[in-house]
């Protein structure tokens, strides 16, 4: 067995780098924000390491764009890497949180060599636009270690790798705290000084456990690793640390998005027709766009083009934050168009969902909304119509505890011109929403107009009147 | 007749992330819109009544105390009662008091507790309960009445029904449930505002402090919000519209019958000291006759003995003698135990102190400003802070305790406030800022740099887009500071009552395990005119004291403070050499460069010495003028004989506090009340205090009566400077009495001196390992820790007095395992590492801290060994043991070594020195490194001091210190320490800008620069910074850094 393994020293950077050009250093900080978790190689140039105090970081480097850590993201994309490397790997595990094993001895005839293979890697990951730290192991510890101390080389010669391995300081063979520790005070200072320790001695005088691991570096006991199964989807994300307002700052992501996306579907030999796109917002609701083609489709500049049309007709509503682009339905290439292979009407079996999509299909999807209360005392804003939801269920406002409101809300304030010619209850004092400059003082009344009809109507700062709703 | 009205329900900021304005915000805006009374009832607290109480005293509106409360549950089928109470009588408020420590003493720091049940069992009979009925949204008709008729039944004719109206939603219902309750109960109603600010402009401040409390966002706070901004303070025309006139004129009768007054809450003292029938002045004065007594056996001075008379007078007149017996009583407390104590401040400084053993500053020898002694102008309690040894004080804290009870003993609090970060911090949480961000302006701020345009670096972050966001939140912030955040823990101050505390005051839990505070600060106590008395904790009390019985055990015989010859020549040479690591007081880098300069020769230039060194003196430009007169280089004058008297000891220079307030007095024309102003101003300057009205009468003042501008308004600086740090002659005359002691132990007693210091450590300003080092520049041997000699203490060893370094210097080895060590050690010494886990019952993990740090010398063969050996044992053979025991035959101790271990290098031995001891006694590692020529052409921080100045030199070290202090511009100080002593290199700003990566992250400096020297002190201006840590890698050496 042969491995080889990736190490991506700072995965999460490279994944923001790539969906935009970015001038400054660049850090990832832990959720609390204190420490540095990763640092770009401009920032390393300007003295910051990871685990340096973020304080100490913006002395060195005012400027410095960061970023909070997300373990959820970084696994999302450790399985990016993973599924285009699935393409000349059969047998790939996953190490989370910044590495992947692929077993090459198999490959090397099909490559013609193992020089063809690294290269072959080198090249994906240039494309890729990532950092990767690779190394060759006989076992699969061999080649972490090895990668993560960037002792790397393209050579499977065993004397070789095993003479790398030694010169490793003890610090970069992974062994628990206590025994680097213990290992250190024996003033061992290298993976070669505790290879060469009577293999008795060093379980009875230090840990059973570590015997196993140096073992299993050495390759005289087994450790299987479980081959990674690529998931029935595809799901692509990018990031922005600069906030896009124009469309035009989204393509440059979505360029490379797609292009991944047309290897995808030619490696699995299917098609699509259905593509989603999530636009978030810092402060508002993500943008969902479904893009449909006419037809069953793989070319990146065929999805560029619908995707271009679609922003094209609906203007960004506020600066995106980043987006992801996600299919979830394939289309064998020899299959009929339109066959539903992978069964997307499965999880909508509900007569709900059914009634939902039928009205969707036929009124398309931005016609259809859904009402529901919202947590804010000023009326133009205590209601939302928003994407219908799935999943029914009460929102965060207790229906019970709200105030009575007209049933009919105008979409907008009128001035009242008729004197009323009764009051039924007031006022009413509504003062909010200073803090995101929609500032409302009002006082409300319910009050009969001479037509008769019932009115919301309401007094402003300036004495004005307007009506804003009618009661039934 | 124009109706009045007393508002009977209002919270403060003292509700926290409740109220949106301070008590005396409420106050003043009650008094201005002319309310008849205003009750001030925060949740479960009276924490704010004093600083209303101070804002109200000389005004027409009356102060009523309170407290709203929320039950934990419900009484039987009824809703959960919410309700205020308002104390009528002083017993009332004793209730009310007892009742709240009951809440809080039950629940975690910060939060309260309260059951129906216990309504049932407090005694509240002069105390009115104003009920707020719950809503017809979270409680139906039945249940609002059970509710009423219990409490009802609890308090009789004194519950009233509370109606407010805030314009809500669901007002009209709300009302109608009031007047049928009303009715039902036939109770009274009254008019309340519910009021959480004291102006509608707080609405925005107060929705930030309702957001944060729910943990949310302004955005996401939705209905948490209150709909609307009028739970203020409203103009009487405005309620009278919102109000039927029975129930305004309903306040009125309430704010008649409640008359307790905070002021007329007098102290009790206890009066558990004094025999029975003796009265207390004539206690005292039997005291201070028997201290006297003690202190002169050849007889009092004639001007002591007038003092003690004309002090003991002024006690009595102004009925302090408890205070000065409490005091005593702990000092004599501590000195029977052996514990070194000092008392210092205005009062501590008297004869009848030094008499009563609180002080050691013979009064013969110093004359101080006595007129701060005690003031009959001002009505306030005398002030003395107690200094103890710091690893003692709570013992002295567990008598106070005991001797009082925990029911008339309790420490003060510390309001903690928001400063600018935390509120910067909060603001920005609850308008949604991100964290990250908010955390990045934060460090982007110069704090010093008064002008910072926030709005603007709000903008450039991108914190927000919005520019009304931004002045907003410049707004929300600077309101926010000072705003309390939580009660705290005073560091010492006790207040001590003769009845139960509970009823004068509030006790609550605090964040310490066992500690109670009261609900007031040090403020509202002297506001109230409460005493208390501060135990405070000094290290350097520790060390001296363990120093004197190192030097009493070397004699044979006591020896104790007194024994210490006084004005010692060489212990003055010493210091004007700046040598003084270690010293009390005057071992800052600062003060070792001001001693070469003010060369002290007596004890007041030691006074001066501890004061000049201070924002004070230094922003007032004194510190050049009194030095130059000090050495002659300028003539001391005085513009007339008022100010000659308050200035002769400093040479006309002011240098301390008092003599600032004093010459306000007789050189710019204050009056006693005006000076005494200025000196509460000063205090408070720092939190919110402002000088300014203070300036133009100063400077006018003075240029009247002949002073010079310059002279003025430098003058002003100095009161600026004072301000929050202002630094009395009467504190610095205690402490420089320790700084005498200190220096002339270390000039005669060096080994003692630095044993007591380590063994007090952590103190001071220095490591360990920058101790040892000074320790072994001045000629004491220290040895290593080792089994087969050390305590758990350092020690002094042999006829020699090395200093023995104790096993507490491990770090990780327990100290019960120390303890074990020296206790079960044989008479011949332990002979094998096996030996000394048996016989001392040690585990692996203190068996390992023992061989990491090499202290089995004796029968290991190097550290490695050591470890190699011991990690065997890790799996006992029990059964091996028990049949043998230790095998005591002949030579097979040493155990056979392994051969596959690497013999440690010097370069390893430092390395594991440092990382289990943080300390080395070997070469220094900078020795190490130039011996392997990585440091050519660098010279010692020894070689320095005899080169000229102006010369470009060449220094390396381990940084030590990093420190940008406010006085000087920008200046960057690093502090490089080699194998011969420290180096000062001074970085400017525009160095620093270009360099900041190894200025910042070296932990191996190499400094190219110029050779600066003044007198003695030397410096290097640096010029090129160069990073050398990879060549000391592992080495865990730390820097204090101040930015």
């Amino acid at each position: 067995m042969l491995w080889l393994y990736l190490h991506f020293p700072h995965l999460l950077l490279d994944h923001v780098r790539r969906s935009q050009p970015i001038e400054n250093a660049l850090v990832i900080v832990e959720g609390t924000g204190q420490h540095v978790l990763q640092a770009c190689p401009l920032a390393q140039d300007l003295g910051i390491q990871p685990g340096m105090r973020l304080k100490t970081a913006l002395g060195l480097a005012p400027d410095l764009h960061i970023l909070q850590a997300d373990q959820q993201q970084q696994a999302q994309l450790l399985e990016e890497q993973a599924r285009w490397l699935y393409r000349y790997v059969a047998h790939i595990t996953l190490a989370q949180p910044d590495g992947l094993w692929a077993e090459v001895s198999s490959l090397q005839r099909l490559y013609g060599g193992l020089t063809a293979i690294w290269q072959t890697v080198e090249q994906a990951l240039a494309e890729h636009q990532l950092t990767a730290w690779a190394a060759l192991g006989h076992t699969p510890l061999a080649a972490r270690l090895l990668a993560r101390a960037g002792k790397g080389e393209c050579s499977a010669d065993k004397g070789h790798i095993q003479r790398a391995l030694s010169q490793l300081p003890l610090a970069a063979a992974e062994f628990d705290k206590t025994a680097c520790t213990r290992l250190n005070r024996l003033g061992l200072e290298t993976l070669g000084d505790v290879f060469a320790l009577p293999q008795k001695e060093l379980a009875r005088r230090l840990s059973p456990e570590l015997l196993a691991t140096i073992q299993k570096i050495q390759g005289t006991r087994a450790d299987p690793r479980a081959p990674w199964q690529p998931p029935h989807r595809f799901r692509q994300r990018a990031d922005f640390i600069q906030e896009v307002e124009h469309t035009q700052g989204l393509l440059f992501a979505l360029q490379r998005i797609l292009a991944e996306l047309e290897d995808d579907l030619c490696w699995r030999q299917q098609d699509t027709d259905t593509l989603l796109l999530v636009l978030q917002h810092r402060h508002q609701e993500p943008t969902r766009l479904r893009l449909r083609t006419t037809g069953p489709e793989h070319r990146a500049e065929t999805f560029m083009k619908l995707i271009r049309l679609k922003l094209d007709q609906q203007p960004l509503s506020a600066p995106v934050v980043s987006l992801v682009l996600v299919v979830r339905r394939f289309i064998s290439r020899e299959a009929p168009g339109g066959q539903d292979l992978l069964g997307e009407t499965q999880d909508l079996n509900e007569a709900w969902h059914t009634l939902i999509s039928r009205l969707q299909a036929r009124l398309g999807d931005q016609a259809l909304k859904q009402l529901s209360p919202q947590a804010d005392h000023r009326p133009e804003f205590a209601w939302s119509a928003g994407e219908v939801k799935r999943s029914k269920g009460s929102g965060p406002v207790n229906p019970q505890s709200l105030p009575r409101r007209p049933l009919w809300l105008l979409p907008g304030p009128c001035p009242l011109t008729d004197t009323p010619v009764a009051w039924f209850s007031g006022p009413e004092r509504i003062s909010g929403g200073w803090w995101d400059g929609q500032r409302v003082h009002r006082d409300y009344y319910i009050a009969q107009l001479p037509s008769g009809q019932l009115a919301w109507v309401f007094r402003d700062t300036q004495n004005a009147w307007f009506v804003h709703g009618w009661f039934g | 007749m124009a109706m009045g009205y007393a508002e009977l329900c209002c919270f403060s900021n003292f509700t926290f992330l409740t109220g949106a304005s301070h008590p005396q915000e409420l106050a003043e805006r009650a008094a201005e819109l002319g309310y008849r009374a205003l009750a001030i009832t925060d949740a479960c607290s009276v924490a704010g009544i004093p600083r209303a109480w101070a804002a109200l005293k000389d005004s027409p509106v009356k102060l009523i105390t309170g407290s709203w409360f929320a039950l934990e549950d419900a009484p039987p089928s009824a809703a959960t009662p919410e309700f205020v109470l308002l104390a009528r009588t002083r017993k009332g408020y004793g209730q009310l008091c007892q009742l709240i420590t009951t809440g809080r003493r039950r629940a975690e720091k910060g939060q309260y507790q309260l059951f129906a049940q216990d309504l049932e069992t407090h005694e509240l009979g002069d105390c009115l309960c104003l009920w707020q009925p719950p809503s017809p949204v979270s409680a139906d008709a039945d249940q609002a009445l059970a509710c009423g008729q219990w409490l009802q039944r609890l308090f009789e004719h004194r519950l009233r029904i509370a109606a407010t109206r805030t314009l809500e939603a669901g007002e009209d219902q709300q009302l109608a449930r009031v007047r049928w309750l009303a009715d039902d109960l036939r109770c009274p109603v009254v008019a309340t505002g519910d009021v959480h600010m004291h102006s509608r402009e707080r609405q925005p401040l107060q929705d930030v402090l309702t957001a944060l409390r729910h943990h949310r966002t302004l955005e996401t706070a939705g209905h948490c919000l209150f709909q609307n901004g009028e739970r203020y303070l409203r103009p009487i025309p405005v309620l009278r519209r919102l109000f039927p006139e029975p129930w305004l004129r309903e306040t009125l009768a309430i704010a008649e019958d409640c008359t307790f007054e905070p002021g007329s809450l007098r102290y009790e003292y206890p009066p558990d000291l004094v025999p029975e029938n003796e009265t207390p002045a004539a206690f005292l004065q039997r005291l201070t006759r028997e201290g006297e007594r003690r202190r002169y056996p050849d007889g009092t001075p004639m001007k002591v003995q007038a003092l003690i008379r004309k002090e003991l007078g002024l006690i009595s007149e102004m009925r302090y003698e408890h205070y000065f017996l409490t005091i005593q009583d702990i000092v004599a407390f501590a000195r029977s135990r052996g514990i070194l104590c000092q008392g210092r401040g205005s009062a501590a400084n008297s004869a009848v102190c030094y008499c009563l053993g609180i002080t050691e500053v013979n009064p013969a020898n110093v004359e101080l400003l006595f007129e701060r002694f005690i003031s009959k102008d001002r009505d306030e309690p005398p002030d003395i802070d107690v200094d103890f040894e710091h690893q003692r004080r709570e013992e002295v804290i567990q008598y106070i305790y005991q001797r009082y009870g925990r029911e008339r003993a309790a420490l003060a609090a510390t309001v903690i406030r928001y400063r600018p970060r935390s509120a910067i911090r909060d603001v920005g949480k609850a308008l949604g800022f991100d964290a990250a961000l908010v955390e990045q302006l934060l460090d982007g701020i110069d704090w010093r740099d008064r002008a910072t345009n926030w709005r603007q670096q709000i903008l450039d972050k991108g914190l927000t887009r919005n520019p009304k966001v931004a002045d907003q939140f410049f707004t929300l912030v600077n309101t926010l500071l000072g705003f309390p955040r939580h009660l705290s823990q005073h560091v010492g101050g006790f207040v001590i009552s003769a009845g139960p505390l509970a009823e004068l005051v509030p006790v609550e839990n605090a964040a310490m395990e066992g500690r109670t505070v009261i609900q007031w600060d040090k403020d509202d106590l002297e506001s109230l005119g409460l005493m208390k008395v501060d135990v405070l904790a000094l290290g350097m009390l520790t060390a001296i004291r363990k120093a004197l019985a190192l030097v009493s055990e070397e004699k044979g015989e006591p020896f104790r403070i007194q024994d210490i010859p006084q004005e010692d020549p060489a212990t003055y040479a010493m210091l004007q050499r700046g040598d003084s690591i270690g010293v009390f007081q005057v071992e800052s880098r600062a003060q070792i460069n001001m001693l070469p300069r003010l060369r002290p020769e007596t004890y007041y230039d030691l006074v001066i010495e501890v004061a000049i060194v201070r924002p004070g003196p230094i922003q007032g430009d004194m510190v050049h003028p009194y030095l130059r007169r000090k050495h002659g280089l300028e003539p001391v004058d005085y513009p007339n004989d008022a100010v000659r008297q308050v200035l002769e000891r400093t040479l006309g220079v002011p240098i301390f506090q008092e003599q600032v307030i004093k010459l306000a007095m007789v050189a710019a024309g204050f009056s006693a009340g005006e000076a005494d102003q200025l000196r509460r101003a000063m205090a408070a300057w720092k939190s919110h205090g402002d000088l300014t009205p203070f300036r133009d009468k100063l400077i006018k003042g003075m240029r009247e009566r002949g002073h010079s501008e310059d002279f003025a308004e430098r003058l002003y600086k100095q009161i600026c400077g004072f301000g929050g740090y202002g630094f009395p002659e009467s504190h610095a005359a205690s402490f420089a009495l320790l700084v005498y002691v200190s220096a002339w132990l270390k000039r005669h007693h060096a080994a003692a001196f630095y044993c007591a210091l380590l063994n007090s450590q952590p103190m001071g300003f220095y490591s360990s390992s920058q101790l040892v080092q000074d320790a072994k520049r001045h000629q004491v041997t220290v040895l290593p820790p080792d089994v087969n000699y050390s305590e758990q203490d350092h020690t002094l060893e042999g006829p020699d007095n090395h200093l023995r370094l104790g096993l507490r210097l491990i770090q990780g080895l327990s100290a019960q395992g120390a303890e074990r060590i020296h206790q079960h050690r044989p008479t011949r010494g332990y002979r094998s590492a096996a030996e000394v886990r048996q016989l001392a019952g040690l585990d692996q993990r203190d068996m390992e801290k023992l061989a990491g740090a090499n202290a089995m010398p004796g029968f290991t063969h190097n550290r490695h060994q050591a470890y190699w050996q011991l990690l065997e044992h890790e799996e006992p053979a029990e059964l091996f043991a028990q049949n043998t025991g230790i095998r005591e035959t002949g030579d097979d101790y040493e155990a056979e070594p392994c051969d596959y271990l690497p013999e440690p290098t010097e370069g390893q031995n430092i390395l594991a020195d440092y990382s289990s001891q943080g300390l080395t006694l070997q070469r220094h590692p900078l020795a190490l490194l130039r011996e392997q020529g990585h440091l050519k052409h660098c010279t010692q921080a020894e070689q320095l001091k005899g080169l000229k100045p102006g010369l470009p030199v060449q220094v390396a070290g381990l940084v030590t210190g990093r420190q940008r202090p406010g006085s000087a511009s920008g200046v960057t100080f690093v502090t490089l320490e080699d194998e011969t002593g420290n180096v000062n290199v001074v970085v400017w700003l525009e160095t620093a800008r270009r360099q900041r990566k190894p200025l910042l992250t070296a932990r191996l400096l190499h400094v190219k620069g110029v050779l600066e020297r003044e007198g003695d002190i030397v410096h290097v201006m640096a010029g090129k910074l160069t990073n050398l840590s990879h060549l000391i890698n592992s080495l865990p050496v730390s820097s204090r850094d101040f930015h």
